[in-house]
């Protein structure tokens, strides 16, 4: 709606989209929150309208208040029966978005300033730098940790955000629907590089899986992954 | 003489957040207790013992608020008031900090 | 003696208001010059000052938040390099937050609310001053940091590891926490003091349930402090420890957890923005009805929203950590704390427009930044609500998303009513007139600047820009916002040097304000312009309070008021009872002194040691600290010595309180509910380390017999120590001599802290071995530093007795060292239970 409402500018219009867009989401988990992120606006801008009409109208002549319609009505009432709906919503949106059920686990390991990404293959695990490789069209749980300081695993386009945290193990899903190429980068600040610690999610055709073409590594070796992750 | 509005007053007052405080502490404490010792897993009837583990503090503290609710007036005659609708805040920030026990999912995945 | 009904007291005649004037004065004003400055303790020339230190601050603040700007115009831009850039952010972040947004409300609520409840000054105004220097000391080590090229980096809240000493090796994360935690002194020092003036120095007759709303929001306001500071100075002290002497708290890989910093941080972040909320809510409260030429609607919702604030508030710290990892279902509570908290904030805004229907409202300048308020603080609740929301904040969280947020929150929720209040207040600051024209434009500067800065930036954040980056040369997609987010910044600093200039100008050059011009009902327009140190002539009773400024104004200053002038050349204040508000007895309070700047720079010191890694070294500068505490203590005994005095014909109130609690009781309870929650945070880290916490479980202590022994001879020696107190109590209120008593406490609590030493020294495990072994050691020298201070407590009443000042109507500092003592006591034998508990979990 808020880039509805640039129509006129096309070039922000064309800027909703971009390749760590939320708002351009390309799986189902970064769809439904997409949505709701319009929900939320929707609702955001009537109340902030409400307001505003309310404020303007005060400047008026004096009015009789009835003091419990402003405090308990509007303020209570009004207010619990938005914010219990939103509540709903969240939880709601926040079940369908959790690791339920089967997936295909891949590890990501991060470590001042960058990503090993790993996921099983023909002949055991295959490690990657800078590049994970998922299928496309079905649900991906990637296994986060880290082995210096907090970072976060994001890629805007199928999912949420997670921390990795040294000393534990942290779960996302994540989905892609269609085979591609989709940027990720660490959301939170990690010292000197932070800015340069992006990396690729490439979803291949599920006939395709696992990918032949990538060169196989030696199964990971418990000390370059995770330190003592424990759920 | 009555002290209505000494530091009695004052305890009436936040008496009804300082129960929510209370079982919202114990609720969070007990989730995290109920995780590491597999809880979820333990069924009572219809519900985990995990749930019922975490509803239960905040069924008491609803109890108290009704408690203090009926004898506020007689506690503080003409300045109920303030302290009364402490004791609704704590009320209701019990049943809907608590909610969500009904339906989210408890632990790790 | 006292009548029930203040209202029934007589009042006094009324006098020469030119001759109580001077006899005020002389006792009440400040010293001559620089030395006058330096040594004064008064509310009127602190407040302000507190403001003043602040507003440069926000300067330094907004000029570092203009480099950023500067820098993020472009998306690969070399005007800073990154290590300078992330010492930028952070310290904007640090400046607006601890050096500016907490000072200045402190500062306005020292200011106004003597003036409001009708008394001259607060209730510990040496306390004022301590915490003033504590603020400049701390805030010059800060900004010193930054000039010097080794100012903190890691981020206003610091996170660790990176804040360890493995990924942060210099001095500048030891600037941020000991820095920081000086400053800090000066929060914990207002909080007890408005705490105190607000519950205890009200005017005669002034229940709470009638006081002027802004109080009670700085009650609760002080009553978060309280309870919001602990946690982060714990936080603070645990991680300085990590860094200074490889305590490992933090570190996973020594059975610490980065996580147990977040929950402290965010214990304390969370309220911390609620902290900085009240006030500005405060001034709105105030504003508001008066601008409409009405009453506030809903008093008592206000204040029961105040209070639901105030609670609710410490509930939703976890939202700051929605993508740590936590299952659904706890995030589930916070979130749906943090979607209630949103019902004060709600019923709060409808009263205000209520209000504004109601009457009938003048669009003078305050009453723009109120707009400015509304238009902002509304949008930035209303993507606070968003962010409440789970899966939406896994994609905003850490997105210049939040950034936005922040900034309509804090500048619309507490910048834009702060000046609202200054350009309220500043008649009654300065004593003048605005110039107009000048501000209006600065509002409007500021609002278009404001809006044109954050509200793109929403989109930028839902576009995917991360906050904290300098560059983003593969997303041109994030230029154009950028580039205007930029520009608008600089219109806004334009308005804000504008709003600058309009004060100056107003101060310097305005014409004279004639007195009360707003028609205000409250007393704090009732005194002369600018207000003298001492407030009022003579002190408001019921009648007076309500009679609105201008009325009350002319009574007041000819001494019809309760207590008029100051014929004993003392400075006199009322102490009067919680509830109701009835006269209890006459306070002394202190007079110009440079002993605070003294203790600040004594504790400076000891700051200066520990940044300079001089560890052996600085323990002993907390020798002067104490000598300097001693000093300060006995002073304040000194005063204490008088007959009664007349406050109204007739009414005779004695000097110091023949039964209940002095002031100085009332700051101490104040003190101790702080350390409690110091305490009981101290305890969470413990149960969280040895339950929660993942990596090498915590060795067992392998605790023998005699580590029993000499916790058992710990807790009976503190018994004793306390039982001999109540003895010497006991005794002093017979009329008997308490010396032998007295020796008997001293010995036994020197006695404890021997035997706890001995336990420290003797059998407690290394503290670097695992973070179980860490708190345990943590948990040792938090009971024995409160051991020692239990042992000069005692010492203390010993001198007092010695001396001859115990009697049985003053009982001196007998009660204050057995609160003290008694508390001490409790957390010995909880810490023993604590570190029990641990040992069987081990
Ligand atoms: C004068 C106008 C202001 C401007 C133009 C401004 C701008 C900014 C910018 C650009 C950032 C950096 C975001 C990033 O790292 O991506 C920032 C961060 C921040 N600002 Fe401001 N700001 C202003 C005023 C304030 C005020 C008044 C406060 C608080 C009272 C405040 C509190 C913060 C905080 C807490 C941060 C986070 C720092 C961190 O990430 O460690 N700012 N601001
Ligand atoms: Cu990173
Ligand atoms: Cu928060």
């Amino acid at each position: 709606m808020k880039c509805a409402g640039f129509a006129t500018v096309p070039l922000l219009l064309a800027g909703c989209k971009g390749p760590l867009s939320t708002l351009s989401p390309a799986g189902p988990i970064a769809q439904d929150i997409a949505w709701l992120w319009w929900a939320l606006l929707a609702g955001a801008a009537l109340l902030a309208l409400l307001v505003f009409v309310l404020v303007a109208l005060s400047f008026g002549r004096p009015r009789e208040v009835p003091e419990k319609r402003w405090t308990f009505g509007l303020g209570v009432w009004f207010s619990l029966a938005v914010l219990t709906l939103t509540l709903a919503a969240a939880l709601w949106v926040g079940e369908r978005i959790l690791p339920h059920g089967p997936a295909l686990e891949v590890h990501a390991h991060a470590r001042q300033w960058s990503w090993t990404f790993s996921h099983p293959g023909a002949q055991g695990p295959n490690e990657a730098e800078g590049v994970l490789h998922i299928p496309a069209g079905q649900p991906v749980d990637v296994l986060i940790t880290s082995s210096d300081v907090i970072h976060s695993f994001w890629v805007p386009q199928l999912g949420g955000k997670m921390d990795a945290i040294p000393g534990r193990q942290n779960r996302l899903r994540i989905e892609a629907t269609r085979p591609g190429t989709y940027e990720g980068l660490c959301a939170e600040f990690c010292g000197l590089e932070h800015a340069s610690m992006r990396f690729e999610v490439i979803a291949h055709d599920p006939a395709d899986w696992p990918p032949a073409s990538l060169p196989v590594s030696p199964p990971l070796s418990p000390p370059a992954l995770m330190e003592a992750p424990r759920p | 003489m009555r002290r209505v509005g000494g530091m009695g007053w004052l305890g009436w007052l936040i008496a009804g957040p300082t129960v929510w405080a209370a079982a919202f502490s114990v609720a969070y404490g007990l989730h995290g207790l109920g995780c590491e010792l597999g809880w979820p897993a333990l069924s009572l009837g219809p519900v985990s013992l995990q749930r019922v583990a975490i509803a239960l503090p905040s069924l008491a503290a609803i109890l108290v608020c009704l408690v203090l609710l009926a004898r506020v007036k007689t506690a503080l005659g003409p300045e109920a008031g303030i302290p009364r609708l402490g004791l609704w805040i704590g009320l209701i920030a019990t049943l809907y900090t608590m909610a969500p026990v009904l339906v989210a999912t408890s632990c790790r995945v | 003696m006292i009548p029930n009904d203040v209202a029934a007291i007589p009042p006094n005649p009324p006098r020469r208001a030119l001759h109580l004037h001077r006899e005020l004065d002389i006792v009440w004003r400040n010293g001559p010059g620089l030395w006058g400055q330096i040594t004064s303790v008064s509310h009127t020339t602190l407040g302000l000052r507190f403001m003043g230190t602040a507003f440069v601050f926000f300067g330094i603040g907004g000029l570092l938040a203009m480099l950023i700007r500067a820098q993020l115009a472009t998306p690969q831009s070399a005007f800073l390099d990154t290590a300078l850039y992330n010492q930028i952010f952070t310290m904007h972040g640090s400046i607006m937050m601890f050096l500016f947004a907490i000072p200045m409300l402190e500062g306005l609520a020292m200011y106004l609310l003597p003036k409001m409840l009708g008394t001259r000054d607060l209730a510990f105004p040496r306390l004022s001053a301590l915490g003033y220097w504590c603020y400049l000391l701390g805030g010059s080590i800060l900004i010193l940091a930054l000039l010097a090229g080794v100012a903190p980096g890691d981020g206003w809240f610091m996170y660790t590891p990176l804040s360890g000493k493995t990924y942060s090796p210099g001095i500048n994360a030891d600037v941020w926490l000991l820095g920081v935690t000086f400053v800090e002194i000066s929060a914990l020092a207002a909080a007890i003091e408005l705490m105190v003036s607000i519950l205890r120095l009200r005017a005669p007759g002034m229940k709470l349930t009638q006081m002027p709303l802004f109080a009670w929001y700085i009650l609760g306001t002080a009553a978060m402090m309280l309870a919001g500071f602990p946690p982060l100075i714990l936080g603070s002290v645990l991680l300085e420890m990590e860094r200074a002497f490889g305590w490992p708290f933090f570190d996973p890989e020594r059975g610490g957890d980065p996580l147990l910093w977040q929950h402290l941080f965010w214990l304390f972040g969370h309220p911390e923005v609620y902290i900085i909320f009240l006030p500005a809510a405060g001034v709105l409260s105030t504003v508001i009805p008066v601008l409409s030429r009405t009453t506030i609607v809903g008093y008592g919702a206000i204040v029961a929203a105040i209070l639901g604030m105030v609670f609710l508030s410490f509930g939703l710290w976890v939202h700051h950590m929605f993508t740590v990892g936590i299952p659904h279902l706890a995030l589930a509570f916070f979130s749906a704390a943090s979607m209630l908290v949103a019902v004060p904030t709600a019923v709060q805004i409808f009263a205000w427009i209520g209000t504004m229907w109601r009457g009938r409202p003048e669009l003078k300048l305050p009453m723009l930044y109120v707009l400015g308020f509304f238009f902002t603080f509304v949008m930035g609740g209303l993507t606070g609500v968003m962010l409440a929301v789970v899966p939406f904040n896994w994609q905003a969280h850490d997105t210049a998303f939040v950034t936005a947020h922040l900034h309509y929150v804090l500048i619309g929720g507490f910048v834009f009513p702060m000046l609202a209040g200054v350009t309220w207040w500043m008649p009654l600051m300065s004593g003048r007139r605005r110039i107009r024209g000048l501000g209006e434009s600065a509002f409007w500067l500021i609002l278009i600047g404001f809006h044109g800065t954050f509200f793109l930036m929403h989109l930028t954040g839902l576009m995917g820009m991360p906050r904290r980056i300098p560059t983003y040369a593969d997303n041109p997609e994030w230029m154009l916002l950028n580039l205007s987010s930029s520009f608008f910044g600089f219109v806004m600093t334009i308005g804000f040097a504008l709003f600058t200039i309009d004060l100056i100008l107003q101060a310097g050059f305005g014409k004279r304000s004639v007195r009360d011009p707003w028609h205000a009902p409250s007393l704090d327009w009732a005194m002369a312009l600018p207000p003298p140190n001492y407030n009022f002539a003579s002190l408001p009773g019921v009648e007076l309070q309500k009679a609105g400024a201008a009325d009350a104004m002319l009574k007041l200053a000819r001494g019809e008021g309760f207590l008029p002038g100051a014929p004993r050349g003392r400075r006199e204040i009322l102490v009067t009872s919680v509830g109701s508000a009835r006269p209890e007895h006459v306070a002394l309070l202190p007079f110009n002194t440079a002993l605070p700047l003294v203790v600040a720079f004594a504790i400076c010191a000891f700051v200066l040691l520990m940044l300079g890694g001089f560890y052996a070294v600085a323990p002993v500068a907390l020798i002067p600290v104490a000598g300097l505490i001693w000093a300060w203590a006995r002073r304040a005994v000194a005063a204490v010595d008088a007959a009664p005095v007349e406050i109204a014909p007739g009414l005779l109130l004695p000097v110091h309180p023949a039964n209940g609690a002095t002031l100085t009781q009332s700051g101490l309870v104040s003190l101790l509910f702080a350390n409690g929650t110091f305490f009981a945070s101290l305890l969470f880290g413990l149960a969280f380390l040895t339950l929660v916490s993942p990596g090498p479980p915590v060795p067992a202590w392998q605790a023998d017999g005699t580590v029993l022994l000499a916790a058992i001879a710990v807790l009976a020696l503190l018994a004793a120590g306390t039982l001999g107190g109540r003895w010497a109590l006991a005794r002093v209120e017979a009329g008997q001599p308490a010396g032998a008593a007295l020796i008997g406490s001293v010995v036994a609590n020197l006695a404890a802290l021997v035997a706890l030493a001995a336990l420290a020294l003797g059998v407690l495990p290394d503290p670097t071995r695992h973070a179980g072994d860490a708190v345990r050691a943590a948990l040792v020298a938090y009971v024995g530093l409160h051991i020692a201070v239990a042992v000069l407590f005692s010492a203390f009443a010993l001198d007092q007795a010695r001396r001859g000042e115990l009697n049985p109507a003053h009982a001196g500092s007998l009660r204050n060292w057995g609160l003290w003592q008694r508390y001490t006591l409790a957390a010995a034998a909880l810490a023993t239970a604590a570190l029990w508990a641990q040992e069987l979990t081990a």
